[in-house]
């Protein structure tokens, strides 16, 4: 029987644009300061429309994903792949809906994510790697291919200022990438550094999402989305357009995109 | 056991979810490493500064307040006076003032990675205390020289070292939470840290204050801390203990309040900071 792994319903999430906190006058603004705490937090789906500049970056987002699936979440720029994971992720927190993930959730979605620019490559494997989720022990146990995917053996004691962009990047992967967790959301932007590097951070993509986990992978590289998903979402305004099927989803992106 | 957790708008949160403080132990341990090794990195004399630095305000307070402005010190020499209740202080300002702008120093984490946001004041106030130890070893040294031996007061030293912590934790919940919307909070706040050290006695002794002035001194919980330091280490009266209780009643307000404050701001950081 598959288990479900991620189960979406309704997820949305708005947000204000252009809010002007610095109208009115101070007295006005002070008050608003103090009764802030009073009022409700949470935005309600129905309040949206009497917000002229609140703008739904997400809106009824539903879907389930078995156990040890791979679905791809493709969309133009801004079409709400990034909240879509970013709110998985625990980033932020949806205005509506509801998400249950069963396992621990890792995500990929920057790279050099806690790097200190003081501290040497060393010490930022394990900065970094504790703060998308490892413990130290499963740092160490993976210090040595971190540092040789990464290609900066030479350097892995200097202070990371000192690095190249291409180096910098190349070593914020490296970690990334040996995160070790039941449910990923992986964000293929990732792929960085020249095109050979590219090439062996996409291959070490696959190779996680083929490993029997359960992922959520956004990329706009199609090549990649046929290459190893299951099942599709596609997103467009914040809104599902379609999703299922691999070759149906990604033939309607690219009309999408054309029109 | 795969763990399951639900994602839904923010709503009502517990206070204080120990469990989950308790997955994230490895970060809060890796980011008060951090603040330690970076704090000191690239410094000649490395963690030497937190001796130096207390060590050098005495010198300067000794000059200023001890001989010029000749400033009463409980009958013992003034350097050991204004240390016993200096070292309270730097803790207290140091650790207020870099939690309460916590939030926003490390924006690019709040918005890239999730993890109770309360960890970061932890942080700051652990290295604090770091340094503390740091400037705790200088007052031992500058008892030896003086042949001073502690008091009974040192037993009580501790559970006011906790107190002065707790304030400063409810303060930071605070601070922290409203200067992710209101960025005035930390152009405002080096100004009335100052004012908050001319209102606790740390260059002069809190005999100064006239007694009708007893009770509102008593509502700033630091006082009662440095006297108790004063009593042990140095010399001076014990302080009296209901203003220890008063002191005690505004810290435990000033963390259940800032507590139920900063919980209902949490999930909106990410998104304002």
């Amino acid at each position: 029987m598959p288990e479900v792994a991620v189960s979406v319903s309704g997820l949305g999430k708005w947000y204000i644009v252009n809010e002007n906190r610095f109208r009115g006058t101070l007295s006005e603004k002070l008050g608003r300061m103090v009764t802030a705490p009073f009022r409700a937090r949470t935005p309600s789906a129905a309040g949206a429309h009497a917000m002229p500049n609140a703008i739904w970056a997400l809106r009824d987002v539903s879907f389930d994903l078995e156990t040890g699936k791979v679905m791809g979440v493709i969309g133009r720029n801004g079409s709400g792949k990034s909240t879509m994971l970013r709110i998985l992720a625990r980033i932020t927190t949806p205005t509506e809906g509801r998400a249950l993930l069963h396992g621990r959730v890792g995500a990929l979605l920057e790279v050099g994510t806690g790097f200190h620019p003081d501290l040497s490559g060393r010490e930022n494997i394990l900065l970094s790697g504790t703060m998308i989720g490892m413990t130290p022990a499963e740092v160490k146990k993976h210090e040595d291919e971190i540092i040789a995917f990464s290609e900066v053996e030479d350097f892995i004691d200097t202070p990371v200022k000192h690095y190249s962009s291409g180096m910098f990047m190349r070593l914020g992967f490296a970690v990334a990438a040996h995160l070790d967790t039941e449910i990923m959301l992986v964000d293929e932007v990732l792929a960085v550094g020249d095109e050979a590097f590219q090439r062996k951070c996409k291959k070490k993509i696959r190779e996680t999402a083929l490993a029997g986990r359960t992922v959520l992978f956004t990329s706009h590289d199609m090549d990649s989305i046929k290459a190893i998903c299951h099942s599709c979402i596609l997103l467009d305004h914040g809104k599902v357009v379609a999703q299922g099927g691999v070759a149906e989803t990604v033939a309607e992106y690219q009309r999408v995109c054309a029109a | 056991m795969t763990q399951t957790f639900e994602i839904r708008p923010a709503g009502k949160q517990s206070i204080l979810d120990l469990r989950e403080l308790w997955q994230f132990r490895h970060l809060y341990r890796t980011l008060v490493w951090r603040t330690l090794r970076v704090r000191y990195q690239q410094t000649v004399i490395g963690v030497a500064w937190a001796l130096l630095q207390p060590a050098l305000l005495v010198f300067v307070f000794t000059i200023i307040f001890g001989r010029l402005a000749a400033i009463p010190s409980n009958g013992q020499p003034y350097p050991i006076f204004v240390l016993s209740g200096l070292l309270i202080w730097l803790f207290v300002a140091q650790a207020f003032g870099q939690a309460s702008i916590s939030m926003v120093a490390n924006a690019h984490l709040i918005t890239r990675i999730y993890f109770p946001r309360i960890i970061l004041i932890l942080t700051v106030i652990t290295a604090a205390l770091a340094d503390f130890l740091c400037a705790f070893v200088l007052l031992i040294l500058m008892m030896l020289w003086y042949g001073i031996m502690p008091s009974a007061g040192a037993f009580a030293f501790l559970p006011m070292l906790a107190l002065a912590i707790a304030t400063v934790f409810g303060l930071s919940l605070w601070a922290s939470a409203l200067n992710v919307p209101y960025r005035d909070v930390g152009l405002l706040l080096p100004f009335l840290v100052q004012l908050w050290m001319f209102l606790s006695p740390v260059i002069y002794p809190s005999t100064l204050l006239p007694e009708k002035y007893q009770f509102l001194y008593a509502l700033n919980p630091i006082v009662v801390v440095i006297d108790t330091s004063r009593w042990a280490f140095a010399a001076g009266p014990p302080p009296a203990l209901w203003m220890v209780g008063v002191s005690c009643v505004m810290a435990l307000l000033f963390c259940v309040t800032g507590f139920w404050y900063f919980r209902r701001q949490e999930a909106t950081f990410a998104d304002v900071v």
